[in-house]
C-alpha cells in the first residue's frame, strides 16, 4: 500500500497533515487529516482564575482571538450567574459583527478566494491576493485594505487592545461606547456596507459570470449530504453572537434544537487512533463512521451550514442574497462545499447590516454596561458562532473560582469528519493509478478543505502566500518514491 | 526614503498564535513606507519567495522543542541583529503556563501512551537558545514600537524599550489607580511602552509585556493581599506571562 503525504506547516507549534493511503491497484482506498498539536490549554488553565480566560484563550489563535474571547466571555456569565444589561449585550454582538466582517473580508480576498476566484489551474504566482487584484483591477486593492484597517481600528477602539481584546467581564464589558465613537462606527458601518455589496457584485461577475466555476461548484467531487449545524435567533435567523443551536439534516428537516449549555446531550466526540484531534457527532445519530447521508452523525457547522441551518437571514440586504443563491443552486439545503465561499459572502453583508443596525439602536451608548456577578460560581457553557463553525467553551470551578476543569470545543473541530470526508472524495476524483501528482492535483485537493477555512491553514496563507505543502509517496515497505513541496520551510 | 542598498529583513515564526506577525502584516499595509526602506527577505505567513542573506531577524514565538534551536543557531550566524517579537519570543507567552506543570504530564494530557511521538519541551524565551539583541514586547507587540523599533535599526542602533513600570503612563493619562477599585493590577511591576492599553480599558495589567527590572514584587503582592487576594490568586496573576521570569531564567542579552 502506498501512503502520500500532504504535511502543510501550520500555526499553534503543532501541524496539519493529509495521508492518502493507495491500494494495491493505485486507487485512494482512505485519505486522513492529522493534527497534532501541543498547547495544551484545557491542561494548563486548571488551577487557574476563571476570570482569566477571556484574556488567555484569545491567546489560542490570533486569526479568530474575538471568536475565543466573546465565547470565554459568555461562558463565564454562566460560570458566575450573571445576565448581562441589554446595553453590553448589544455591545458584544457590535463588536463581534465588525470581527465578522474584518475575518470574512481576509478569507474571501486573502485566503480561500483567490484559488477560486483565480480557479484551480491558475499558475501560482497569481493564486493569491495579487492576483485577484490583477484580475479586477487595482482599486479593490484600496478597498480591501480600508476594510481590514476599519475594521481592525474599531476593534481596538471597542475591544481595548488589538488582536487580542481585553474588553469582555462576566456580566458585561469594561468600557462603553461614547456617541463620539459611536457616530465614527456608524459612518464607516455604512461603508462596510457598500464593500460587501460591491464583493459580492465581483463574485457574481466573476464566478457566477464562468460556466466552468458553475461547473465546479456543483462537481460532485465537492458534494457531501451531511447534517448542518448553527445559532439562529428566535425567527430561526441566522445570529453570530448569541441564541439557539440548530440541527437541520441533509434533508432540510429539523433535526434538533437546544441551548448551548446542553450540548453534551447533542454533540459526542469520536476519537481515531490516528489524530489527536477529535470527531465531534450527532450523539442521536450516531457514530458511523466517514459517511455522509442521514444516518450518519456527521455535520458540519461552516458558513454554509449556518445558511442552510436558519430559515433566513435577519437583515433585508443579505437575505435577498441568501434567496438568490438557494434560487440558483436548487433549494435548500445547498451540500455543494464550494458554496461556502458564496455563503462567507452573503455572511458579510449580513454582519455589516448587523453592525449599522446595532450601532443606531439607542441603547448601545447605554451607561448600564456591567452588572457585577454576586452569586458562588459553579459550572457555565459559553458559545458563539465564531467564522469556522460553532465555539462552545465549558468551564468548571470550585466556589473560589478557580477552574477545576476545561473543555473547549473550536470551530475548525467540528467540522473535522466533513474534512476527511471532502478529502479524500477529492484526492479519490484525482488520484488514479499512472496518474503523475502535479502541482495542480495538490491545489484541488487543498481546495476542498480550504473552504473549510481551516485554522491550521488560515495563518499559513496570509498574503500572497502559499499554503506549504510536502507530498511524500511511500512504497508498501515506506521507502519514498517521491517528494515533492512546495513553499516548506 | 533615498537608498541604494536597502537593509535585508527576514521573519520567523515558532510557538503562538501569530498574532504578532498579523500586527506586522497590517502595519505594513498602513505604512507602506517602511517597505521602501526596508527589503523583506524571508516572511512565511505573507510571501512564498525566501532569502537566506539577510541582517535583520525578528522572530516570533516560544522556543519549545529541542529541534528549535538548530533553526535559532543558523537565525543567529546570519543575522547581525536578533530581535525577539512579542511575549512569546520576549519572555515565553502563555505557552509558557504549561512550564509549571511537570511536562510529561502535560504531554501525556495531549497525546496519550505516544506523547513520546511527538517533540514537545518548556516553552522558553528564544533567549534561553541563542544571545538576543533586543526584545519588541507585549501579547501582541504594539505596532507603533514596532515602527520605532525599525526606524532606530535602520541608523544601526539598538531600540529603546522603556525600563520603567506602566504606573507612570497609566498616570499620564490621568487614570483611576485600578487599585482603588479592588481590581487587582500588575502595573506597579510591569514594563511600560503600551500606553496603559489595558488599565486605560478598566482592566488591570497582565503583565504581556514583562518585568521592569530591579522589580519590588515582594511588596506588590503585600498591596494585593491588602486588597483581599488569596495567595494562591496572587500567584495566579503574577503568573499569566511571567512563569519563566519569576523563576528566575536568566535571560542572556548582548550587544549594547
Amino acid at each position: 500500500m502506498k501512503r502520500i503525504s500532504i504535511d502543510p506547516i501550520t500555526r499553534l507549534e503543532g501541524h496539519g497533515k493529509i495521508d492518502i493511503f493507495l491500494d494495491d491497484h493505485g486507487e485512494v482506498a482512505n485519505a486522513y487529516l492529522q493534527v497534532p498539536e501541543l498547547r495544551g490549554f484545557e491542561r494548563f488553565c486548571v488551577g487557574r482564575l476563571a476570570e482569566d480566560m477571556p484574556n488567555i484563550t484569545n491567546r489560542i489563535c490570533g486569526v479568530c482571538p474575538e471568536a475565543h474571547h466573546m465565547a470565554s466571555t459568555k461562558a463565564l456569565d454562566a460560570l458566575f450567574h450573571v445576565d448581562p444589561p441589554p446595553t453590553a449585550k448589544k455591545l458584544r454582538e457590535l463588536f463581534y459583527s465588525i470581527f465578522y466582517a474584518t475575518d470574512h473580508t481576509t478569507h474571501f480576498y486573502a485566503l480561500g478566494g483567490p484559488d477560486f476566484v483565480m480557479g484551480p489551474d491558475a499558475p501560482v504566482a497569481e493564486r493569491n491576493i495579487l492576483g485577484i487584484i490583477k484580475k479586477v483591477g487595482m482599486d479593490i486593492a484600496g478597498k480591501v485594505l480600508k476594510m481590514r484597517h476599519d475594521g481592525h481600528y474599531l476593534i481596538k477602539k471597542i475591544g481595548g487592545r488589538p488582536v487580542h481584546p481585553n474588553w469582555g467581564l462576566p456580566g458585561g464589558v469594561s468600557k462603553g461606547l461614547s456617541e463620539e465613537l459611536r457616530v465614527e462606527v456608524e459612518a464607516r458601518g455604512r461603508e462596510a456596507i457598500e464593500f460587501a455589496k460591491f464583493s459580492i457584485q465581483l463574485f457574481n461577475d466573476i464566478v457566477l459570470g464562468n460556466t466552468d466555476y458553475v461547473n465546479l461548484i456543483t462537481n460532485d467531487a465537492y458534494i457531501h449530504r451531511t447534517y448542518n449545524m448553527g445559532t439562529v435567533d428566535q425567527n430561526n435567523h441566522v445570529n453570530f453572537y448569541d441564541g439557539m443551536i440548530r440541527v437541520v439534516g441533509p434533508d432540510g428537516k429539523e433535526h434538533a434544537k437546544y441551548e448551548s449549555k446542553n450540548y453534551l446531550d447533542y454533540v459526542a466526540e469520536h476519537v481515531e487512533p490516528w489524530s489527536y484531534l477529535k470527531f465531534p457527532y450527532l450523539k442521536k445519530i450516531g457514530w458511523k463512521g466517514f459517511v455522509d447521508g442521514e444516518d450518519s452523525g456527521v455535520y458540519k457547522a461552516t458558513p454554509l451550514s449556518r445558511l442552510n441551518t436558519a430559515d433566513g437571514m435577519a437583515t433585508p440586504l443579505a437575505q435577498e442574497e441568501y434567496q438568490r443563491m438557494y434560487d440558483t443552486l436548487g433549494g435548500k439545503p445547498v451540500n455543494h462545499t464550494l458554496a461556502t465561499h458564496w455563503a462567507r459572502l452573503i455572511e458579510l453583508l449580513y454582519a455589516t447590516e448587523r453592525w449599522v443596525q446595532l450601532a443606531t439602536d439607542p441603547e448601545i451608548t447605554g451607561e448600564t454596561y456591567r452588572v457585577l456577578p454576586k452569586e458562588t460560581p459553579t459550572e457555565g457553557v459559553g458559545s458563539v458562532e465564531a467564522p469556522r463553525g460553532t465555539l462552545t467553551h465549558h468551564y468548571w470551578s470550585d466556589e473560589r473560582g478557580v477552574l477545576t476543569k476545561v473543555n473547549l470545543i473550536v470551530g475548525t473541530t467540528n467540522n473535522n469528519a466533513a474534512i476527511n470526508m471532502s478529502v479524500k472524495k477529492a484526492a479519490q476524483g484525482l488520484i488514479k493509478k499512472g496518474v503523475e501528482i502535479k502541482e495542480g492535483l495538490l491545489n484541488t485537493i487543498e481546495m476542498a478543505y480550504r473552504a473549510y477555512d481551516p485554522c491550521m491553514a488560515c495563518a499559513t496563507h496570509t498574503l500572497p502566500g502559499q499554503m506549504p505543502l510536502e507530498v511524500t509517496i511511500h512504497d508498501s515497505e515506506g521507502t519514498i518514491l517521491e517528494r515533492r513541496t512546495q513553499n516548506l520551510d | 526614503m533615498i537608498s541604494t542598498k536597502k537593509p535585508k529583513v527576514a521573519f520567523f515564526d515558532f510557538a503562538g498564535c501569530e498574532g504578532c506577525q498579523l500586527t506586522v502584516i497590517d502595519t505594513l499595509q498602513s505604512h507602506p513606507e517602511l517597505l521602501e526602506a526596508v527589503e523583506i527577505v524571508q516572511f512565511r505567513e505573507a510571501m512564498s519567495e525566501r532569502d537566506e542573506d539577510f541582517e535583520i531577524a525578528f522572530v516570533e514565538g516560544s522556543y519549545s522543542r529541542p529541534s528549535d534551536k538548530q533553526r535559532l543557531n543558523q537565525i543567529r550566524e546570519q543575522a547581525k541583529f536578533v530581535i525577539a517579537l512579542g511575549a512569546c519570543a520576549h519572555i515565553g507567552g502563555v505557552n509558557a503556563l504549561r512550564n509549571a506543570k511537570p511536562m510529561q504530564e502535560v504531554r501525556r494530557t495531549v497525546y496519550d501512551h505516544r506523547a513520546d511521538h511527538y517533540e514537545a519541551g518548556k516553552a522558553l524565551p528564544i533567549a534561553a537558545a541563542i544571545p538576543v539583541d533586543a526584545f519588541i514586547p507585549g501579547c501582541p507587540i504594539d505596532r507603533h514600537e514596532f515602527i520605532r523599533a525599525v526606524k532606530t535599526l535602520l541608523q544601526g542602533f539598538l531600540p529603546e524599550i522603556p525600563d520603567y513600570p506602566l504606573c507612570v503612563e497609566c498616570k499620564l493619562r490621568e487614570n483611576d489607580c485600578l487599585y482603588n477599585r479592588n481590581e487587582p493590577c500588575l502595573g506597579p511591576i510591569i514594563r511600560a511602552g503600551c500606553s496603559a492599553l489595558c488599565t486605560t480599558f478598566g482592566v488591570g495589567c497582565e503583565g504581556c509585556r514583562g518585568l521592569i527590572p530591579n522589580p519590588n514584587i515582594e511588596s506588590l503582592k503585600e498591596v494585593m493581599a491588602e486588597h483581599g487576594l488569596s495567595q494562591s490568586m496572587i500567584e495566579a496573576k503574577l503568573s499569566l506571562f511571567m512563569t519563566n521570569e519569576l523563576k528566575d531564567f536568566e535571560v542572556v542579552y548582548h550587544g549594547s
